[in-house]
């Protein structure tokens, strides 16, 4: 019962696990950036939702859209008038690769100070009429918040999936993947493609956000779980592969619920990163993706 | 070198060693520790150069190493009554066979990758240290105090520090002036050339990485007896990592006085920010690793070499930008 | 004469593709041996497999008597086989003589010398490929004669027994080539058994003692310089069956 009520769990969660990580494995794969700012952009759709919310009393899911609307302006300013000026053709060997990292970790520390400035360092939540209800089924509880969060974050993830495949803006930016030298051959403005792919990474992580503000307490100095999952899924599922990045979710979603049954709650983050680790070893491409040995 | 010049730069070298060495007996605690905090960073950065600088990996998680050094160098203090400088000498010892023995599979990782399994590494390390009974968790760790004076105590970490910065440089002078040297910089410029002619790179990249977990530990070490109070998140904080490999790019990587006048400078500007405007010190930091990896990733005495020219640093944004 | 190098049914596929297959052949020392084939033949894969760049798939490979599938790179240089890159490999960011001190202070015998001891061998090997004026330049600085140079004369100072230059020629002028030659032609009498891959004909055809011809992943023949370039099989291999055929009919020459 304890498992399978664990599983369930798990697998509800990890489809939100799924919508964190496939923002940053998209800005990974196509630009080569690895954005530690990216917790930092769920703590933000987070904060988006639960003012919108506490003073206007708009129904949180209805917030989404606004959440990865400012999300995507903000990431497409930051790609187009900073990052872009550490990935240019100097910066794509030897130690330039650092720079990108460098960077967002400046950037993710400064965000944090300036929301810790302005909004304090609460932890807040989103607790709505509907919160604590939940569906039984035999002996297992299923709130229908964590319902409605797994499936936004699987719509969320396949509207992505429809846009890469199906517009040319999406297939300009499968085209960088393929060959970034190729793609520029056939006139695709890379710098554009950059800023907006890195505003679509940052627009998911705010619906992400969003969802998380729903069903865990939020604070600035809380980012980093977001980021680490995003990370050991993106290398278990596969970089630049979303179908990898919800099989990556939902697994990790999976171990991470059964840990906290079996092993103990303070150990998820570290079985996360232990996962990462033997993954970056041993399976470096994941289940589906490239590879991370160049 | 000429002869006259060789002279000067020792000359230089001699002057600055004394200043700093005259410096606590003529100023206040506040600069004291200051100039504490700077020694420590230097040797952070320091330790970092031989990675960084000659075989060219950057490891955002090698604060794990300071955080083994200290929470090791408290527990053997506490729990099995050794004093401190065997303590402090084991723990250091302890970096390096554990860098040693997680180097072997994390080197074979390029670029980005390896710095995610450091990063990987140092996490779930503070993760554990977190939960584990020995290191009493989360409520963090307390180390006798020691059996000094205040003025003596501040007098004496700064010495020590000092030792360790004097210590680590000499290493890294030697190791620029040997053959390690040489194949960690083939390493660095190409691997694949540099297997090609012998150089049995995992091995070198091991060394190079257990030598540098070994001050890194040091530096742990003495922070540890120096606070007398430690705990996961203040250790093992990749912002302390983030913050010394900026001050090793600002200063130059590869170059012997690059992490003095990185760490000099950023502390000193820190420090200066923060006792006026408290909220902007870390959007000082900020701006300045957007103006270090934008306008100068080789660093400071890179610009130096080009005699400050200006139209060096557009053209690094140039070729830098997308 | 001894047998340096025994080749035995040594394979390399990559997937289904066999870039080398079956190649059985031995060089001898003192000789030198010139690695002929269209392009795409395997000559740079097998160059690969003898470093142990790659390893071969299927066969043995004995240097000095000594079995060597499997060893690392840097463990096959130190045993005394050194290599060129086609696409050089300098160490950019370091001066020419800091290149060849690298190889001097690693490679064979790198292991007893001193830091001084290796730059004077790095001297005495840049003397020999005629760059020692150029010693203290930067290697971005180099034309593309003078890095070639830089390329052999870093695998030189690893004392080899065997060197295998891989298309050192390309993009060289005449004049050049010629300079090349008598390198080549010095480092040969200095003991240095050598296998040279080229595509400049003249050049592998006047200085090699044997050539070695592969098609396509096969060895196609092996013999002196004069029959290989009467050999119809090859000159079918790279002039195509049309040639031979209009050459025939024309009486041949």
């Amino acid at each position: 019962m304890l498992f399978a009520q664990a599983l369930i769990n798990g697998i509800l969660v990890g489809a939100l696990y799924s919508c964190v990580a496939v923002g940053f494995s998209l800005v990974w794969g196509v630009s080569n950036i690895i954005n530690l700012s990216h917790g930092i952009f769920v703590i933000l759709g987070a904060y988006t939702t639960f003012w919108l919310f506490t003073f206007f009393h708009i129904d949180p899911f209805l917030t989404i859209p606004v959440s990865a609307a400012t999300l995507f302006i903000l990431g497409f300013l930051i790609q187009k008038h900073l990052l872009n000026y550490v990935v240019g053709p100097s910066q794509r060997s030897g130690m330039g690769v650092f720079m990108s990292l460098i960077l967002t970790f400046g950037l993710a520390r400064m965000l944090e100070n300036f929301m810790m400035g302005i909004w304090s360092g609460d932890w807040r939540t989103v607790t709505t009429s509907y919160t604590g209800l939940s569906l039984m089924i035999g002996g297992i509880s299923i709130p229908y918040i964590r319902i409605a969060v797994c499936l936004i974050a699987l719509i969320s993830t396949w509207l992505l999936s429809v846009f890469l495949n199906r517009t040319r803006t999406g297939m300009a930016i499968r085209a960088i993947t393929f060959s970034f030298d190729g793609a520029q051959i056939v006139g695709i403005d890379i710098a554009f493609i950059f800023s907006i792919t890195f505003a679509i990474g940052a627009a998911l992580a705010g619906i992400a956000g969003s969802l998380v503000s729903l069903i865990y307490s939020f604070s600035p100095f809380l980012s980093t779980p977001y980021l680490s999952w995003a990370f050991v899924i993106v290398v278990m599922g596969g970089l630049g592969s979303i179908f990898g990045a919800i099989i990556g979710g939902v697994l990790l979603g999976v171990i991470e619920s059964l840990a906290t049954v079996y092993v103990g709650p303070g150990y998820q983050q570290a079985i996360g990163f232990i996962i990462l680790v033997l993954l970056l070893v041993f399976r470096p491409q994941g289940l589906f993706g490239k590879q991370f040995l160049k | 070198m000429i002869m006259q010049e060789k002279w000067r730069v020792y000359l230089i070298i001699g002057v600055f060693l004394l200043i700093l060495i005259i410096l606590p007996f003529m100023s206040n605690k506040y600069w004291i520790r200051i100039f504490t905090t700077i020694f420590m960073y230097t040797t952070l950065a320091q330790a970092t150069n031989i990675l960084m600088g000659f075989a060219g990996l950057v490891p955002f998680g090698n604060v794990v190493f300071f955080g083994i050094g200290a929470y090791l160098t408290g527990i053997l203090m506490v729990d099995f009554g050794l004093s401190f400088f065997p303590a402090l000498i084991f723990g250091a010892v302890v970096c390096f066979a554990f860098a040693s023995v997680i180097g072997y599979p994390i080197l074979k990782l390029k670029g980005h990758y390896f710095a995610i399994a450091t990063m990987g590494v140092s996490e779930a390390i503070k993760q554990i240290a977190t939960n584990i009974q020995i290191t009493r968790g989360g409520m963090g760790f307390n180390l006798p105090l020691i059996p000094l004076k205040i003025e003596a105590a501040y007098f004496f970490f700064y010495f020590l520090m000092f030792s360790a910065m004097v210590l680590v440089t000499l290493a890294t002078y030697w190791i620029s002036r040997s053959r390690i040297g040489y194949a960690l910089r083939g390493i660095m410029s190409n691997e694949e050339g540099a297997k090609s002619l012998g150089i049995n790179t995992a091995y070198y990249k091991l060394v190079a990485w257990g030598i540098s977990a070994f001050f890194t530990g040091i530096a742990g070490g003495i922070f540890a007896y120096w606070y007398a109070y430690i705990d996961p998140p203040s250790v093992f904080d990749i912002g302390i990592a983030v913050r010394f490999i900026i001050m090793l790019l600002l200063g130059g990587a590869g170059t012997i006085i690059g992490p003095f006048l990185g760490a000099f400078f950023i502390e000193l500007l820190t420090e200066t920010i923060w006792s006026k405007f408290l909220f902007l010190h870390l959007g000082v930091l900020g701006a300045i690793i957007v103006l270090v990896v934008i306008f100068m990733p080789k660093g400071f005495m890179w610009f130096y070499r080009q005699r400050f020219s200006l139209s060096a640093l557009l053209e690094n944004v140039r070729k830098g930008k997308l | 004469m001894d047998v340096l190098l025994e080749v035995e049914n040594v394979s390399k596929f990559f997937g289904g593709l066999g870039a080398n297959q079956n190649l059985t052949f031995n060089i001898e020392g003192g000789e030198i041996i010139g690695l002929i084939g269209p392009n795409g033949s395997g000559k740079t894969t097998l160059i690969n497999v003898i470093t142990g760049n790659y390893t071969a798939d299927s066969g043995r490979i004995r240097f000095i008597g000594r079995d060597i599938v499997g060893l690392t790179p840097y463990v096959i240089n130190r045993l005394g086989i050194a290599r060129t890159y086609q696409v050089v490999q300098p160490f950019v960011g370091m001066s020419v003589l800091e290149n060849v001190a690298t190889g001097a202070l690693f490679g064979r015998s790198g292991k007893n010398r001193t830091l001084k001891a290796g730059l004077e061998k790095a001297n005495e090997v840049l003397a020999l490929c005629r760059i020692v004026d150029k010693r203290n330049e930067l290697v971005e600085n180099l034309t593309i004669a003078d890095v070639k140079r830089l390329e052999i004369a870093k695998a030189m100072a690893t004392d080899p027994h065997l060197l295998l230059l891989d298309e050192v020629m390309a993009g060289l002028s005449p004049k050049e080539i010629d300079d090349a030659l008598e390198i080549i032609a010095k480092i040969n009498k200095m003991g240095v058994t050598l296998l040279v891959v080229e595509h400049v004909m003249k050049a592998v055809m006047a200085i090699s003692h044997r050539v070695i011809v592969l098609h396509q992943g096969k060895l196609m023949a092996i013999g002196n310089p004069e029959a290989i370039v009467k050999d119809e099989q090859v000159i079918k291999a790279y002039l195509g069956e049309k040639y031979v055929t209009r050459r025939k009919k024309s009486g041949g020459s």
